[in-house]
């Protein structure tokens, strides 16, 4: 040890040229062993390209582009599909579309409807870049997720805004999912960034443009009608009357069951009674214990009048099965009710917790207002508004993506409107780049946001496999189809039919009137 | 870090720096640097003194201490290379300040740590220009040779400046092919030599070009550099005063290119000190060629940043009239040293001490018993260091080998200093031995004389030494060859002493010992001393008194006693006590080895003068009737007891020590006059002798026969 300490002292620092070198050396070394242990020290937080686990968190959140399938087999398919068309497009020739999704979610109803948004949103893409007039740029299908409850939504946004600059020329966000608070904080944030977004099966009223004649969302366009606008169509279809009606609602609430409770409580101003609340767990994916409430609601309902049959539910789904489960207990077995609710009854189909007692209760019925449903065109007869022929196309595409080259897209389900709605979502958001690129060139991020306006009028609106997608100057649809469907003994869907929000199909022109 | 001398610690301490720190701004064996004390202009360092001081030790020692370090040379002036041309070459091309600048730069050149080969292409150039002088296309292999060390010079050993090796072959090459013809030499070797070292371009290329342009200043050369070699090697021929001139030039390359190896930042940064130039000898002409043209450029304004330090034999030297003169202890913390304005006074001369007792006892016991001492290992008498620092006068030669004797002769029982002297000692394990005395001798008195001056030795002045000459020498010596010796032993530094021809105690005892055991039966050593007994007869006049010590003190060398103790019992009563004293000490101060009979033969081989002294043989003796026997025999023990105490060869009995302080004491009590004077030597002697002390008469500052410096 003396003896290197004297070789350093001597040999080394003595010497100044040897003196720099070595303290060079050093600095470098620490400089190495820092950079080193700091590497060493952090965790790989890194799941694919593109996607980390924020600190504190084991969710794999952030922007995808492999086959990555974030944990969850059941998308492998059909991401494998996106990738396979992504590889197809020549650099340069694409803009890209990313899916908004909660790919994380862990129940098995958030899931379906992830995959089914999946599915739809790829077959748009697949048909867009396939489509026999060769019209650019391409689409290119990247998935951005926030986390099941859309927690790192920031996190998830700041990376789809880097990919708006540089060779991936992001143009457009679609999907969103529910409408929950983080989900709209995601699409203030993206919108207040520029960023184009197409919600597919947002329905909250305040989580679109022109309320109160604000645009809080520039460059949202929905294709999904407004919680009001379904209300007016199940009004307008159910007859509704104020004296015969119960409102029970989710007194915390998030923006889907407030619109909708409050577009519930206007149709029913001068009730006879008063409005009963719930208060669900933090997550309404969760039981909680609400079932014991719905048990008191339905007693109280039981006490009320026979006249009143019509049961207005302003909740999730969760809390609406258990309702229907206590209900289907009720004491008072000889009333009959009509439980009406918005899109969020599209999950009770096949939902194994249903207490398929209360689903054969004759004497009720549940009822609600479907984002899409594959029966839709094909049984109703309206002449506008839609036609079977464009729920069609999309049928025709389903078939040829069973197998090679559009497929395999994994196991198919139309009945939760999901896929059909999400395919729509981003046929609109290509019908967007598209406009905003007459000579095929890359649009403008901006500009895209700027089509939606003109997205109405016979050759401009967009022949949704859902209906017709004419949007107002917020961005909002215009009287879109609302199909109105039943839940069967056997826990499947029945259309039942059409209900317009403004009582009929619009004209042919498709304007929204000023 | 241990340094392998004692006693100059002045020189090699570390903390707080010593002179060698200060000057070459490191520490000894150390790689760590230290302030200087000189910063601007430094001085010439000369270490002065006699024979067996130590200054080529010291020397040797700074080269090793420094070695590796900085760059270091060390050249004696008496080795042989430099006292004459090797044979076949021109003495009018060859000058022992040619030779020695060579060899200086061949080892200044030697990496050091942190610093790669200096190379020496000013120097090479001008020593080519010297070296052509001498050339003639007959004898192309000595050309071939002489070239090749001159041009190796130029090595750096740098891989930037190519395969060296090649280029100087190349050069040679070219320098003989330059040689066409019958005609001069001279030019075309200069000429092809400045276009060798202008061509290329690498940095080793552009150094050489660098230095040809350095002779353009040379005088008349009207800036061109092949003129001023031409005249270089001109004036170098001529000799006289013509060649003071080129050696001053080529001294002046030397530094120059010493220089230039530490100016730049990058070659600054890779050096740290001074180089060192050690130049053992330096009265001999190679040591003055260089010591003269360096004190000359310095008083010149002419700055250099090199270390010299050199060895004098003696204390003074016509080339150092004014030099500043320090002796080493003084200059331990700081030399103090300013320059005048005469060259020499750019000179400090630095006088090495004798050795002390302490240094003395370590050097003793580490040479002889060797750091860690075997079991088996015989003890060094307590004494031997102490009697041998006495002997010695502290002189670090005579310590040193006096100690390997000891490790070679105290295991075979070897314990007295005269029988360490007597025993051989082997310096090397591959040499035969010869007597330790002889081997001090050929140190000490080296050339030639020592018979003579063996014969001398026992003389007091000249006028006895001229006796001696023509009774015991060979006529061709003489008068003449008495004052040679004498001037000789003055220019190498020995001492002299009032009373001895010889000045110096230990030489002398050297001297002494080596007459005694000349021949087998000491004719010679019975020879010399009656002559001079017989020179310093009684005559009658009034100096009898100081003639008859010295008759007295020879008379005591060949075994007499009865008539020192006749003089000295007859003269206690009436003298003046401290004259008595010192005739005491006198003639006690006589050479002794062996006991003799009447006749001055040996005859049983023992000291006897211990037994005298403690009165054993007072029973056999007869005092004469007329005389006071107490007092009689008193002196007789006393001076016996003197004789053994003083006798440098032989190590102090205590039982004599004791027996003399008492003798003194009685003495004392006899003559009330001189009562405080005996009383203090009886206390000063006995200490003086266990303490290993020459003895004094109290009071009385003048060294008087036996004594010191």
């Amino acid at each position: 040890m003396a003896r290197v300490w004297t070789w350093l002292r001597e040999d080394i620092w003595e010497i100044r040229f040897r003196r720099y070198v070595a303290l060079t050396l050093v600095a470098a070394l620490v400089g190495l062993g820092v950079w080193g242990g700091m590497t060493a020290a952090k965790e790989n937080r890194s799941c694919a390209p593109g996607v980390v686990q924020p600190k504190g968190s084991d969710e794999c959140v952030g922007v995808s582009w492999t086959t990555y399938a974030f944990r969850r087999p059941q998308f492998a398919e059909t991401i494998r599909a996106i990738n396979r068309e992504n590889h197809r497009l020549s650099p340069g020739s694409y803009v890209t579309v990313a899916l908004l999704e909660p790919f994380t979610a862990s129940d098995a109803d958030n899931l379906g409807d992830v995959l089914h948004e999946l599915q739809g949103a790829y077959l748009a893409q697949y048909q867009a870049n396939h489509d026999t007039t060769g019209l650019k740029p391409k689409i290119r299908l990247v998935l951005a997720n926030p986390g099941a409850t859309g927690a790192h939504w920031r996190h998830t946004v700041d990376q789809l805004e880097r990919m708006t600059k540089g060779p991936d020329r992001l143009r457009a966000v679609t999907g969103v999912g529910l409408s929950t608070d983080n989900n709209k904080k995601a699409v203030q944030e993206l919108t207040r960034r520029g960023i184009p977004v197409i919600g597919s099966s947002i329905t909250a009223d305040d989580l679109a443009n022109g309320q109160d004649g604000k645009d809080p969302f520039p460059g949202l366009a929905r294709v999904s009608p407004t919680n009001t606008d379904e209300a007016r169509a199940l009004a307008s279809f159910a007859k509704v009357s104020a004296a015969d009606a119960f409102l029970v609602y989710d007194r915390t609430g998030d923006p889907y069951t407030r619109t909708l409770q409050r577009s519930f409580e206007k149709m029913l101003k001068g009730s006879r009674y008063e409005a009963q609340p719930f208060t669900p767990p933090a997550d309404r994916s969760k039981e909680g214990s609400t079932a014991n409430v719905f048990a008191q609601v339905s007693n109280i309902l039981c006490n009320t009048p026979k006249t009143t049959d019509t049961v207005l539910f302003a909740g999730r789904h969760t809390q609406l099965r258990q309702f229907i489960n206590a209900l289907g207990a009720r004491g008072c077995v000889d009333r009959r009710f009509t439980v009406l609710t918005g899109d969020e009854g599209s999950y009770l189909a096949g939902d194994k917790d249903l207490d398929p007692a209360a689903l054969k209760d004759p004497l009720l019925t549940v009822r609600y207002t479907a984002l899409a449903h594959p029966d839709a065109w094909p049984k109703d007869a309206a002449r506008t508004g839609g036609s079977a022929a464009d729920a069609k196309v999309l049928r025709d595409l389903l078939a040829s993506a069973a197998r090679e080259p559009a497929g395999p897209i994994g196991k198919v389900g139309l009945d939760d409107g999901q896929l059909i709605i999400a395919y729509d979502a981003m046929r609109l958001a290509v019908h967007g780049i598209r406009g905003a690129s007459p000579t095929g060139k890359v649009p403008a991020l901006r500009d895209v946001g700027l089509q939606w306006p003109q997205v109405k009028g016979k050759q401009l609106r967009v022949n949704g496999a859902s209906g017709w997608i004419c949007l107002d100057a917020h961005g909002n649809p215009y009287d879109k189809a609302v199909p109105i469907v039943e839940l069967t003994p056997d826990s499947r869907t029945r259309f039942v039919r059409i209900a317009w929000p403004e009582g009929k199909p619009p004209a042919k022109e498709c304007l929204p009137p000023s | 870090m241990h340094t392998g001398l004692h006693g100059r610690g002045a020189l090699f301490d570390t903390d707080p720096p010593g002179l060698a720190s200060r000057l070459v701004g490191l520490r000894p064996y150390q790689l760590r640097s230290t302030p200087y004390e000189h910063p601007g202009e430094l001085p010439f360092v000369v270490f002065a003194g006699g024979r067996g001081l130590g200054k080529s030790a010291v020397l040797r020692e700074l080269r090793d201490a420094y070695r590796g370090h900085t760059p270091v040379a060390l050249i004696d002036g008496e080795d042989r290379q430099f006292a004459a041309p090797p044979p076949e070459r021109p003495a009018e091309a060859w000058s022992p300040v040619g030779q020695a600048l060579t060899t200086i730069a061949e080892q200044l050149a030697e990496p050091v740590t942190g610093a790669g080969r200096i190379g020496f292409p000013r120097l090479a150039a001008g020593l080519l220009a010297v070296a052509a002088g001498g050339w003639s296309n007959r004898d192309v292999p000595r050309i071939r040779q002489e070239a090749e060390r001159i041009l190796l010079l130029n090595e750096t050993g740098s891989w930037l400046s190519g395969f060296a090796g090649r280029w100087v072959s190349k050069v040679i090459s070219k320098l003989v092919a330059s040689m066409s013809g019958t005609g001069p030499v001279v030019e075309p070797i200069i000429e092809a030599t400045l276009e060798a070292f202008a061509e290329g371009i690498a940095p080793a290329h552009r150094r050489l070009r660098k230095a040809a342009t350095w002779y353009r200043d040379y005088p008349n050369a009207g800036g061109s550099p092949k003129l001023a070699l031409i005249l270089l090697s001109r004036h170098f021929r001529a000799g006289g005063d013509s060649l003071r001139h080129a050696e001053r030039h080529l001294v002046r390359a030397l530094l120059a290119d010493l220089d230039d190896a530490y100016s730049g930042v990058m070659q600054r940064s890779h050096r740290r000190g001074r180089p060192v130039v050690l130049i053992d000898n330096v009265q001999e002409p190679a040591g003055l060629g260089l010591l003269e043209p360096v004190l000359r450029d310095r008083a010149d304004g002419i700055t250099d940043q090199v270390v010299f330090c050199a060895a004098l034999r003696g204390y003074a030297h016509p080339a150092l009239r004014n030099a500043g003169r320090r002796t080493l202890p003084e200059a331990a913390r700081e030399s103090g040293w300013e320059p005048g304005t005469s060259p020499s006074s750019r000179a400090l001369l630095v006088s090495l001490p004798p050795l002390t007792p302490d240094d003395t006892l370590h050097i003793v016991d580490t040479v002889a018993q060797g750091p860690s001492p075997a079991p088996g290992a015989a003890d060094v008498p307590p004494h031997l260091p102490h009697a041998t620092h006495r002997l010695t006068g502290g002189s670090p030669l005579g310590i040193t080998l006096l100690a390997g004797s000891a490790r070679q002769n105290l295991p075979q029982g070897a314990d007295s200093l005269g029988q360490l002297l007597t025993a051989d000692v082997a310096l090397h394990e591959d040499r035969d031995g010869r007597p330790t005395y002889q081997e001090l001798l050929a140190h000490l008195v080296p050339g030639g004389r020592l018979d003579e001056l063996t014969v001398l030795a026992a003389a007091h002045d000249r006028d006895s030494a001229c006796v001696l000459a023509e009774a015991q020498l060979p006529e061709d010596f003489g008068a003449s060859g008495v004052l040679d010796l004498e001037e000789r032993l003055t220019a190498e530094g020995w001492p002299t002493a009032s009373g001895q021809f010889v000045g110096d105690p230990f030489l002398r005892a050297l001297l002494l010992l080596r007459l005694h055991h000349g021949d087998p039966d000491h004719a010679r050593w019975r020879a010399v001393h009656r002559t001079l007994v017989d020179h310093y007869r009684d005559t009658g006049e009034p100096a009898a008194q100081d003639t008859a010590r010295y008759r007295l003190h020879h008379e005591l060398a060949l075994g007499k006693a009865d008539s020192a103790v006749a003089h000295l019992r007859d003269t206690f009563p009436r003298t003046d006590t401290r004259v008595w004293l010192s005739s005491l000490l006198f003639i006690a101060s006589a050479p002794y080895f062996h006991p003799h009979d009447p006749d001055g033969r040996d005859f049983d081989g023992h000291d006897h003068r211990a037994s005298v002294a403690l009165g054993r043989t007072d029973a056999a003796q007869q005092p004469p009737d007329s005389v006071d026997a107490v007092l009689h025999l008193r002196v007789r023990r006393l001076l016996h007891a003197v004789w053994q105490l003083t006798d440098p060869l032989v190590l102090p009995d205590p039982k004599v020590t004791e027996r003399l302080r008492f003798e003194l004491e009685q003495l004392s009590n006899l003559r009330p006059a001189g009562n405080a004077l005996l009383w203090r030597a009886s206390r000063d002697w006995p200490a003086d002798a266990l303490a290993g002390r020459p003895f004094h008469v109290p009071g009385d500052d003048d060294e008087i026969g036996n004594g010191g410096r």
